[in-house]
């Protein structure tokens, strides 16, 4: 990888999300069109006449073949067309912006709080390592990582919103924004497991910066010890915890969903989990090339950003 | 020392609970009114004793996420190791370019997606976990494999005509054990934070199931009146899952010094 120019990278790791997109994309739709019986059946329900199920089906298109209507619904997506609702008939698109608010709100909060706490906790520890700080702390997140949210959260709940009444419980009826009451608990669910994960790794890459011979070398040069921790060593710590911030992402938008169900936040994963219940699959295949979309672009970005950080290591997706 | 105790500790009771608990539910519950403060723990949304429930709920998740553990290094390891070991460029590149795909997406949303069109069913579950974890073994197995393939052991046990099998499974094989040994803890506990977690969505299992997901779900609308059926079974996941990680990182931590 050695001479790679940014933009270079940036091009060769743009194709590949861009592969990627398109093979989730293919992937969600023949997932779906391999179900038994299709959306004409569903929608003829407690009437299912031969006939009328043709009818339906005509007046859908889905009498079709496959590959036509995969490219009609590959050519809607880019203009946020993803269909109709098998149960209400509105657009796949009215749902997903109802739903994003609430989902935003929480992801951005959480990685907006993420990342400072983390690095903070993750370079607290580095510099004193091996003292009872560095201990506890690593001793916390080994304990704390890959919990399940809702179990968490249930129990949070009970503590914090039933028996000490200090939070709400759920955030029923509740407008997200001008209460952020609501907003305490999902946010402590959803921040405590990748801030185990990322502060352990900025911990180790700050340990082995810190040991490094250009550290040494920086402090020959007389320069002052704050601008060698926080100029020289931290970026290079710093890049395998920008790859594990888009590892996050994936569970970020996992937890976002078992939150929402939790707390009863009107989000994105509350309509997929309705749409599921329902096996409402135009919205679940919206919803699926969203949530994918999403990944691949942040897992394109925190690569280029370690890429910037640390243009040596070899960064592959 | 002490760590590994209280790690122990954290293991033993949720998991004696659900291998040993089946076995002290008896085979009549009475059936009284939802959320009761009757019997041990009170009783659950359908009037059921949540004790006997405990007992009962504990078996799928531990079964489950360790079947699917299992499955999924019996399908990664293989698989990671044919594509390093591949005379072709080509293959290799089959094999692993379909993964970067699967890794691509959020891995709850997979669980979903799949589950939404194939059904219910603890079998699919264990599918789908495995689905799910085993791109991440099939690339640890391929970076170990393609690691030792390179040593100067190897190419002598080749230049001296030893068997396909002796250089591929016998000596590649062994030294891959202590590369996915380490990996073996986290393996573990993601499957059981995704058993857990798609349990509690409502996914892979019947609703009304004897499972410490389902009845943390099914029981929340009592929290007021019962919380401990909501809390115990969440506390033996949480339990659970933090056990496995302190005797992991303490193992991975003994066989490093």
């Amino acid at each position: 990888m050695a001479g790679l120019s940014l933009t270079s990278y940036a091009a060769r790791r743009a194709a590949l999300g861009l592969m990627q997109v398109l093979a989730v994309v293919t992937l969600v739709f023949f997932l779906v069109e391999a179900l038994p019986g299709d959306a004409a059946v569903a929608l003829a329900g407690d009437n299912p006449d031969p006939a009328r199920i043709a009818q339906i089906r005509a007046a859908m298109g889905l009498d079709r073949p496959a590959p036509e209507r995969f490219a009609q619904w590959l050519v809607g997506l880019p203009q946020l067309d993803f269909g109709e609702s098998l149960v209400s008939g509105r657009p796949v698109a009215q749902f997903l912006s109802a739903g994003i608010g609430p989902t935003v709100v929480l992801a951005v909060l959480t990685l907006v709080l993420l990342v400072p706490i983390s690095v903070l906790v993750g370079v607290l520890a580095a510099l004193r390592e091996g003292s009872l700080l560095d201990r506890a702390l690593t001793s916390v997140s080994v304990a704390l990582h890959s919990i399940p949210e809702f179990a968490l959260a249930v129990v949070l709940i009970a503590v914090f919103g039933v028996q000490l009444g200090w939070l709400p419980p759920t955030a029923v009826g509740a407008d997200v924004l001008t209460e952020p009451a609501v907003l305490v608990l999902p946010l402590v669910v959803l921040l405590a497991r990748p801030i185990c994960s990322i502060s352990r790794l900025v911990r180790a890459g700050m340990v082995d910066a810190l040991a490094s011979d250009y550290v040494r070398h920086a402090r020959h040069l007389g320069i002052g010890e704050t601008r060698v921790r926080f100029a020289h060593a931290l970026p290079n710590a710093l890049s395998p915890a920008v790859q594990q911030v888009a590892r996050t992402t994936d569970w970020l938008l996992g937890g976002v969903i078992v939150v929402e169900a939790v707390f009863v936040i009107p989000g994105l994963g509350t309509v997929l989990v309705d749409a599921v219940a329902a096996r409402d699959l135009p919205v679940v295949q919206g919803l699926a090339v969203v949530f994918a979309v999403t990944t691949v672009a942040v897992n394109l970005v925190a690569d280029l950003v370690g890429f910037r950080l640390a243009p040596r290591a070899e960064v592959v997706a | 020392m002490k760590r590994a105790g209280i790690g122990g500790l954290l293991i033993v009771v949720p998991l004696a609970l659900a291998l040993l608990g089946p076995l002290f539910v008896p085979e009549q519950t009475a059936r009284s009114a939802p959320f009761m403060p009757l019997g041990l723990l009170g009783t659950d949304f359908v009037g059921r004793d949540t004790w006997y429930q405990v007992l009962a709920g504990g078996q799928t998740v531990v079964l489950v996420a360790l079947l699917a553990t299992a499955f999924s290094y019996l399908v990664g390891v293989p698989y990671g190791v044919v594509a390093a070991t591949a005379r072709l460029r080509l293959v290799d590149e089959v094999l692993m370019r379909p993964l970067d795909v699967l890794l691509a997406v959020p891995s709850l949303l997979v669980l979903i997606l799949v589950a939404a069109i194939t059904g219910q069913g603890l079998v699919v579950l264990i599918g789908i976990v495995t689905l799910v974890n085993f791109p991440d073994v099939a690339r640890l197995s391929r970076a170990a494999a393609l690691e030792i393939a390179g040593r100067p052991a190897l190419e002598a046990m080749r230049m001296q005509g030893e068997s396909w099998w002796q250089t591929s499974i016998v000596y590649t094989g062994r030294s891959m054990l202590r590369t996915l040994a380490a990996d073996l803890g986290v393996r573990l506990t993601g499957a059981l934070y995704l058993v857990a977690s798609a349990s509690f969505l409502g996914v892979g299992v019947p609703p009304d199931a004897a499972d410490w997901a389902v009845m943390v779900d099914r029981n929340r609308g009592g929290l007021f009146l019962q919380p401990w059926a909501v809390v115990v079974p969440a506390l033996l996941i949480i339990s659970l899952s933090i056990g496995l990680n302190l005797v992991f990182d303490r193992a991975l931590r003994k066989v490093r010094t």
